[in-house]
């Protein structure tokens, strides 16, 4: 240590045209978030993990009609129906929470907190700033899934006869559908009440994981056995997409085994036409972004709620 | 540039770990010390806006820190006791996320990082990854952290906590020549840290402010009251039951005492000059830390 004396200017040191704050905290975050290896590994084992999954479960569905068969492709609009909910879905959902609920909390545990509260940093930059890395990095995960299908698709339809390639528009429509909303709404539950519980935020993420399971796993599974399809009002608003999805397999089903083939090529090329069209996007679709904005009321009072001064957190 | 505390207190619970404190600082060193438990800690954060008081007020400036918390936090440097770091982060990059979170525009944070790191003497290891700093290393860098923004307040807990002899010496140095235009607080209970660089003392214990003195004033209210002896082990052991002691030491012709009392605690003791610890402790009750 030297006995320099400080030379800088005090006014020019002391936030005197300070720069916006919010997007300093979020620049900030963003390069601690690119500077950690681990973080690196995990998206990348994430990216791989999508891809195993896409390639075993590429016909996730198979007809025939005496000794004419036919399969849904995995990367179609129908076979992504089967897979986003159920499985790509999920795994994306499992990172979420982690990536989300400590957004605030993290620097309790690692008393980086103190460093923090004690500059001229406001409030909302701060909270706003940590959630809004935090949504950033959970739509750059839901971005790797989409590029995942996108790839695989691509992948298998070179590499495997009749395999049809992956419409693009069909796969974008659920992706905003489905993933987008869903990655908004499990973000900024996951972050409000991280924040408004940090003490609880390891159970924040064990009721989030649990109850999503539950939505998307064990209450469809019940459905799946009904020969009627599940209520209007829940394929809309069901936030996992898993009813949804139930509601238009059926459809699809329906469709598909409506009119039975009289050659193979008439039953590949019914499939084509049902696999890849998109029923009922507007019942659903609306109802899934009002979720996934109305997740933000929660970030907002979340944000308002955030004092600096917490006696409670002196742990 | 003035600190007020007025009846300040906090309450955990049912306990209070600090309670009627009143003191105004100006320009200059203000060492608190105080025995583990005292209530230091707990102070500095409600001055840091880090811990809302039970009762009282503290204004920086003739400003309630409660309704002006900002702009208190515009000049404040605080180092924690104890503080994390992010472990992605090298040295510099760490201080450069600390000046733009204290609102340092990029041009003049860039600079300021320079001289601050300078001024810890960490050039060397500035781009190595944090977890690879040694604790000494680690304390230097919270250190430079506080100074980012040149306060006009800079409250710093146990700073020369981790840090070896040299350092310690060299941390007490950099601090005086930090006193002319700010108010700073040094919270320690190593009495030698705050002896060399501290012009006034606030002792607390137990939550409440036993002394607001001068190094200088705390000495002389010692005078006539310390003791030194040379015994048999017996005798020491008696004396040490009865009295203060604040120094004992074995050697070949007995055990050496220090002793602190109003009245000549043996017939073969001496007066001599009290030690600053030696007249913490008398004041106190409880022994210092010797360093």
């Amino acid at each position: 240590m030297t006995t320099t004396a400080l030379t800088g200017s005090r006014k020019q040191t002391q936030a005197i045209g300070r720069p916006n704050p919010l997007l300093a905290v979020l620049v900030w975050e963003l390069r601690r978030f690119r500077a950690s290896r681990l973080f690196w590994i995990q998206a990348l084992c994430f990216f791989g993990l999508l891809l195993c999954v896409l390639w075993f479960e590429r016909e996730p569905d198979t007809f025939s009609f005496h000794t004419f068969s036919a399969f849904v492709a995995g990367t179609s609009a129908w076979g992504l129906v089967e897979l986003l909910p159920f499985d790509l879905l999920v795994l994306l959902v499992f990172l979420l929470p982690f990536v989300n609920a400590d957004g605030v909390m993290r620097d309790l545990q690692r008393r980086t907190h103190e460093l923090l509260m004690t500059t001229a940093l406001p409030t909302q930059a701060y909270v706003w700033g940590r959630y809004l890395m935090g949504l950033l990095v959970s739509l750059g995960l839901a971005l790797l899934l989409l590029v995942a299908i996108l790839g695989t698709g691509l992948l298998l339809h070179l590499t495997i006869t009749d395999y049809p390639a992956p419409a693009i528009g069909g796969v974008l429509m659920l992706w905003v559908g489905m993933v987008v909303p869903a990655t908004i709404l499990l973000s900024s539950v996951s972050f409000a009440l991280g924040t408004l519980l940090p003490r609880q935020s390891t159970l924040v993420k064990i009721v989030i994981l649990v109850a999503w399971f539950i939505g998307a796993l064990i209450l469809p599974s019940e459905l799946r056995d009904n020969p009627t399809a599940p209520p209007a009002w829940y394929s809309a608003w069901d936030p996992t997409s898993a009813v949804t999805a139930r509601g238009i397999i059926f459809q699809d089903r329906v469709a598909f085994t409506s009119v039975p083939p009289t050659s193979e090529a008439q039953l590949q090329q019914a499939m084509l036409t049902i696999e890849n069209r998109l029923t009922d996007i507007g019942t659903w679709l609306v109802p899934h972004l009002v979720l996934a904005g109305l997740s933000l009321v929660l970030v907002v009072l979340a944000a308002f709620a955030f004092q600096r001064f917490r006696s409670a957190l002196n742990g | 540039m003035e600190l007020t505390i007025e009846n300040l207190g906090k309450r955990y619970g049912s306990i209070w770990a600090l309670r009627q404190l009143s003191l105004a600082a100006t320009p200059g060193m203000l060492g608190l010390v105080g025995p583990n438990g005292a209530g230091k800690t707990t102070l500095m954060r409600m001055i840091a806006t880090l811990l809302e008081p039970t009762e009282g007020t503290i204004r920086w400036n003739g400003q309630d820190i409660r309704t002006h918390g900002d702009a208190l936090r515009q000049v404040l440097g605080y180092l924690p006791q104890e503080f994390g770091i992010y472990r992605e982060f090298s040295g510099r990059q760490f201080l450069r996320y600390l000046a733009a979170m204290k609102g340092l525009p990029k041009s003049i944070a860039h600079q300021r990082v320079d001289e601050v790191i300078e001024l810890v003497n960490l050039e060397a290891v500035a781009d190595r990854r944090l977890p690879t700093y040694s604790g000494g290393m680690k304390q230097r860098i919270g250190i430079a952290q506080a100074l980012l923004n040149d306060p006009e307040l800079l409250i710093v807990d146990e700073p020369t906590a981790g840090l070896d002899p040299a350092e310690r010496v060299r941390f007490r140095t950099l601090l005086s020549s930090l006193t002319s235009n700010r108010v700073i607080i040094l919270s320690t209970h190593i009495i030698s840290d705050v002896e060399a660089v501290a012009s006034r003392l606030v002792i607390l214990q137990a939550g409440q402010m036993l002394a607001d003195t001068s190094p200088e004033a705390l000495l002389t209210s010692a005078v006539g009251k310390v003791w030194s002896v040379t015994t048999d082990q017996a005798t020491a052991t008696r004396l040490q039951a009865a009295y203060q002691v604040s120094m004992m030491v074995n050697q070949m012709n007995g055990v050496a005492l220090h002793l602190i009392s109003a009245t000549r605690p043996h017939e073969a003791a001496v007066v001599i000059d009290p030690s600053l610890e030696e007249a913490y402790l008398l004041v106190t009750g409880q022994p210092a830390v010797l360093v």
